[in-house]
């Protein structure tokens, strides 16, 4: 009995320990552009996050460092000699890296491109829709100031995709408000540093002005109108922790948060292993259109109220799950693990 | 034997790429004919921004503006190219390269008019000329010729080699034909005088000022290479500069090239390129954290250069 206990328990160890080395099979490629910011080191958490709590994949290879489209093209095509089964890429640039993706997809790799999208046919695209991003919360912050002020309008990154789509939003909304100017137009570069330095500098100006835009530098800036103890202004921003900590506890303060999910990168890695696993999408582009969270409306303060988390970085973006798409705990995209760390 | 002791520092280098090249293969056995291809292509940029950095160098000063200029080239040749893809493009690729050139000669004018040192009329520049990238472009965007990007993509069969990259092939081609005859010649010898002692290459009748504003204004046009490659190989301009001035310093210094000025060559930072593409490609392979690269990458950097430094002191170089 003792003998037959021992073999039944050897061999439903044995079936569990290979369905486990069965179930993490894949190795899947990562490629980011953008290092030491918020959101995206959010996105690289939810990868890793993700990546592990699936089981299915063996070990993930992160190229993630500042480069180009250029220098994103080498990496893509690293991950290829690799062998990866699968690439998650936020692309540098639509245009710039299709090559080094058509590359990868004819090489029998699944390729998705979360946040922004690819110019290659056989590539899968979750992003975020930028545009519209832009123009929710310029179209809340110029209903605001009453349809007509100077606003100080506070970008991305000269030259970078995802800024030149905001623009397109941004733009949009303003020519429905034909009596709404841009009192200042900056390139924060996504730094929060040289975004508070900018705002403080045009306060000091004594210029008045009536509300501000930001691309997602913005708990600085709240910040920067607070110690310069000047009449605040309505505020939009992206829905990072520490600005939407501020929209529910600086008094005075009328703003918006605009969602920009950095757990994308988590969806993106569930996307790729569905695919993998045979369950191809419908739809190759799933734009995932953002939302508005005033603190001016109460449903907008309920939702202020619940996406408060004082755990996170104040730059981490608070909509840290995706519904349907990721199923990492708090506690795990915070670890930021992959598997075999 | 003499050669190899003449040409140590290169030697040493040419054995470091070997080496390497046998562990990708050892950790990526199926590494072979289109690694080297990605890797060359992968190195173009790194390549030209180099060489023009190492030209500078050489005679005695230093580029911070290179990777700007190469934007303004990439941005330029995108523009111009849109819609121009047939014949047209090659005025067009003559037209950035007169460009450059120019680009880098009015930084060595002002340096030599001036007088205000190297190194701060080029971080200036550096700034000029990525304003200029951006109101050519103010995001990436325009078109590469198709034909002119077949250049550079794939391997050229070459009897007795097999496939050589493209990539490779013009990347040789355009330094020998740029720096060979130069390198020979009076404005050559007077570059590397310069650079060694400039009192003493005025003393011997050298045209200094002259002779620096050559070393930018060539380093000007192998930025405009360099910017040509990008919108080549990705097949848009691009106005934010990419990692060349660091990674182009890096490959300098790690060439062989001196910074004080008067030494070295072009071999040995080609060769560095190759060497610092494939650290990073054997990184990726190994799934080393991004983090650590950085830190692996730079620290090999120092680590060969100080033993280069101390047998050098040896007399062993």
């Amino acid at each position: 009995m003792k003998t037959l206990f021992r073999t039944t328990t050897w061999a439903a160890g044995l079936t569990l320990g290979l369905a486990s080395m069965a179930a993490a099979e894949y190795t899947i490629g990562i490629s980011n552009t953008v290092q030491g910011n918020g959101w995206r080191e959010e996105m690289i958490c939810a990868m890793k996050a993700q990546a592990l709590v699936s089981g299915k994949v063996d070990s993930l290879n992160i190229a993630h460092r500042n480069t180009d489209a250029a220098g994103q093209s080498e990496d893509i095509r690293n991950l290829i000699e690799a062998g990866v089964d699968a690439i998650v890429v936020n692309p540098a640039n639509p245009d710039g890296i299709a090559d080094a993706v058509t590359e990868a997809t004819e090489a029998g790799i699944v390729v998705v491109a979360v946040d922004q999208g690819v110019n290659a046919d056989a590539a899968y695209v979750l992003s975020n829709n930028q545009e519209q991003y832009a123009y929710l919360g310029a179209k809340w912050l110029f209903e605001q100031i009453g349809g007509s002020g100077s606003v100080v309008y506070m970008r991305g990154a000269a030259g970078a995709a995802a800024d030149d789509d905001r623009h397109k939003g941004f733009t949009r909304a303003l020519e429905e408000y034909p009596d709404v100017s841009v009192a200042q137009e900056v390139f924060t570069g996504w730094q929060q540093d040289k975004g508070k330095q900018q705002i403080l500098d045009y306060i000091a100006t004594g210029i008045p002005f009536d509300g501000i835009w930001t691309s997602g530098i913005d708990n600085v800036i709240v910040d920067a109108l607070v110690e310069s103890d000047v009449d605040l202004v309505p505020v939009v921003g992206a829905d990072n922790a520490g600005f939407v900590g501020q929209l529910a506890s600086v008094e005075g303060l009328e703003g918006a948060a605009v969602t920009n999910p950095g757990s994308i990168g988590g969806a993106g890695v569930t996307l790729a292993l569905r695919i993998l696993d045979g369950e191809t999408p419908e739809e190759r582009v799933v734009l995932v259109d953002p939302a508005l969270w005033a603190n001016t409306d109460e449903a907008g303060k309920a939702k202020i109220a619940e996406a408060q988390n004082p755990d996170l970085d104040p730059e981490w973006p608070v909509s840290v799950q995706i519904d349907g798409w990721t199923d990492y705990s708090m506690e795990e995209i915070i670890a930021c693990k992959g598997p075999g760390e | 034997m003499k050669a190899l002791r003449k040409h140590g520092w290169i030697t040493g280098l040419a054995v470091i790429l070997a080496l390497l090249f046998v562990a990708t293969k050892l950790i990526q056995p199926t590494f072979g004919a289109s690694g080297v291809e990605s890797l060359a292509r992968a190195a173009l940029p790194f390549a030209f921004a180099t060489v023009a950095q190492a030209v500078v160098v050489i005679a005695g000063g230093i580029d911070l503006s290179i990777a700007s200029m190469m934007a303004v080239c990439s941005v330029t040749a995108a523009v111009l190219m849109e819609g121009n893809g047939g014949a047209a493009s090659l005025g067009i690729v003559f037209l950035v390269l007169a460009m450059g050139a120019a680009m880098g000669a009015l930084n060595g004018l002002l340096i030599v008019v001036t007088r205000v040192p190297d190194i701060v009329v080029t971080l200036a520049m550096l700034f000029v000329w990525e304003g200029v990238a951006l109101l050519i472009l103010n995001a990436p965007g325009g078109d590469a010729a198709e034909w002119m990007r077949g250049l550079i993509i794939g391997g050229l069969p070459i009897p007795g080699l097999g496939g050589v990259p493209r990539a490779l092939v013009v990347l040789l081609i355009v330094v020998a034909l740029v720096w060979v005859p130069i390198r020979r010649a009076r404005v050559g010898l007077s570059i590397y005088a310069v650079g060694s002692d400039a009192l003493a290459a005025f003393r011997s009748g050298v045209n200094v000022g002259r002779t620096r504003i050559v070393a930018y204004g060539l380093a000007g046009l192998f930025a405009a290479f360099g910017g040509l490659s990008l919108t080549l190989s990705t097949g848009i301009g691009e106005p934010i500069p990419g990692p060349y001035l660091l990674a182009s310093v890096a490959a300098v210094v790690l060439g062989g090239v001196v910074l004080g000025g008067g030494k070295g060559g072009l071999l040995g930072p080609l060769i560095a390129v190759f060497i610092l593409r494939l650290v990073r490609m054997d990184l990726t392979l190994l799934s080393v954290d991004p983090n650590v690269s950085a830190i692996i990458e730079g620290t090999i950097m120092v680590v060969v250069v100080m033993i280069g430094g101390l047998l050098a002191a040896k007399g062993k170089l």
